[in-house]
């Protein structure tokens, strides 16, 4: 109950996300955070059960600051999106699944990355990808104006663009945007409306 | 005064002598001394190891020295061959479960924390005798070229150049006075190989792992010489 989209570009990568939480028929929360640093050069966006991703979120950054002690170096955001899933696949076959859906990306040493890593364990690398509740208008706009090569300033329009025309649409995504940028400048945050 | 040997202090693994020494896990370390020679070393972008089979009998063919880990990792062992072959085993092991959680092949470092830890185990638990065996570890990965050294304490090395085995230390003499920093692969095997030459098997087959790019590879000498002429 969400709307997610992420972006791969020529130098970095774009998150984007709406900012409601849906309790049954009720918005839970008008202010919610669904995008998440892994370190200083990875994030998440998460859908579905709000505890079930904090609580992976939080496992997937203690199992990689463990990692990284041990060989000295960052794990690459492909190797952080494997990590998520090994879990999402347990869950899923030991009949208690995570009720989570989330996109990876980041910048590594290979360059800028974006997966995705559904409730089952499966992951798949995407040039762009939007999930939640909203995620069919939100693909309907990425599919008619996404373009390879995109600059992080213009891939952050059109993913705001995006969860925008989600939440006219999705009663169950509104309330604000939230834009996560991850280039080689750095990290940067935007924000559009929200709670009142 | 009774020596520590006569009062008993060598016969627990978990029993200090008064001045703080594990007499069964430096015997271990005695056991590596008698090993077979073992010399490697990391240059700017790459890293050889070099040893010489055993080749005693004539009726049985030489015991495989070098071992691939995985296919970035390589490594070569002295002591006792059982041993050896358990660390290899462990090594092998922990490289394909990385490879299940990740697809991708595993750093070297994380290897040889496993087997260090491994190693260390058995000089803490009674009932147990510490492995008899010390491992040079060359590899690639995301960090670079590594060469590492383990020993029977659990104890991970890694460095520019390093000997292992019978006669190591005469062998690291060599490296220590003769080792440059912009060695080509040619110079760094030319240089390996003379620190072998202090090894007690003069004639029996060479072997030589070398990492360079993203594999690691295992060749003969004459391979080797041929791959990168001088």
């Amino acid at each position: 109950m969400t709307t997610t989209v992420g972006i791969k570009c020529a130098n970095g990568i774009v998150l984007a996300s709406d900012r409601r939480a849906s309790k049954g028929g009720m918005i839970g929360s008008k202010a919610v955070k669904k995008i998440y640093m892994l370190d200083d050069t990875k994030a998440v966006a998460i859908a579905g059960q709000l505890s079930d991703a904090n609580y992976l979120i939080n496992l997937v950054k203690a199992e990689a600051k463990l990692m990284e002690f041990e060989r000295s170096f960052p794990l690459s955001v492909k190797e952080a999106a494997k990590l998520l899933s090994n879990i999402l696949y347990s869950g899923m076959r030991s009949y208690t699944p995570f009720i989570t859906e989330m996109l990876v990306a980041g910048v590594d040493d290979t360059g800028p990355q974006l997966f995705e890593a559904d409730i089952s364990g499966a992951v798949t690398e995407e040039k762009f990808t939007s999930s939640g509740s909203g995620s069919p208008m939100a693909f309907g706009v990425l599919e008619a104006s996404y373009k390879d090569g995109l600059s992080t300033a213009e891939a952050a329009d059109l993913a705001a663009k995006a969860v925008k025309a989600a939440m006219e649409r999705d009663p169950n995504s509104g309330n604000g945007i939230q834009v996560l940028m991850i280039d080689e400048k750095g990290v940067e945050w935007r924000d559009f409306g929200g709670a009142q | 005064m009774m020596s520590s040997r006569e009062m008993g202090y060598d016969r627990a693994i978990v029993m200090y002598t008064p001045d703080g020494r594990l007499l069964q896990v430096e015997y271990a370390s005695e056991a590596v001394k008698y090993g077979s020679l073992v010399v490697a070393i990391r240059g700017k972008d790459f890293a050889v190891c070099v040893t010489r089979t055993k080749d005693t009998d004539p009726l049985l063919d030489p015991i495989e020295k070098i071992h691939m880990i995985d296919e970035n990792i390589g490594a070569a062992g002295a002591g006792f061959t059982g041993d050896i072959n358990l660390l290899i085993d462990q090594a092998r092991i922990q490289a394909q479960r990385h490879r299940l959680v990740f697809e991708d092949p595993i750093d070297v470092k994380s290897v040889v924390n496993h087997i260090g830890k491994f190693m260390y185990e058995f000089t803490r638990y009674g009932g147990v005798r510490p492995l008899g065996a010390a491992l040079i570890l060359i590899g690639s990965d995301k960090a670079g070229r590594h060469v590492f050294l383990l020993d029977p304490r659990g104890l991970i090395l890694s460095g520019k150049a390093v000997a292992i085995g019978k006669n190591s230390q005469e062998a690291t003499d060599m490296l220590r006075s003769e080792y440059k920093l912009d060695l080509s692969i040619r110079q760094a095997l030319d240089l390996a190989m003379k620190a072998l030459s202090k090894a007690e098997e003069k004639d029996s087959p060479v072997e030589i792992g070398i990492a360079e790019g993203p594999k690691f590879k295992k060749m003969s000498l004459d391979e080797a010489l041929k791959l990168y002429p001088s």
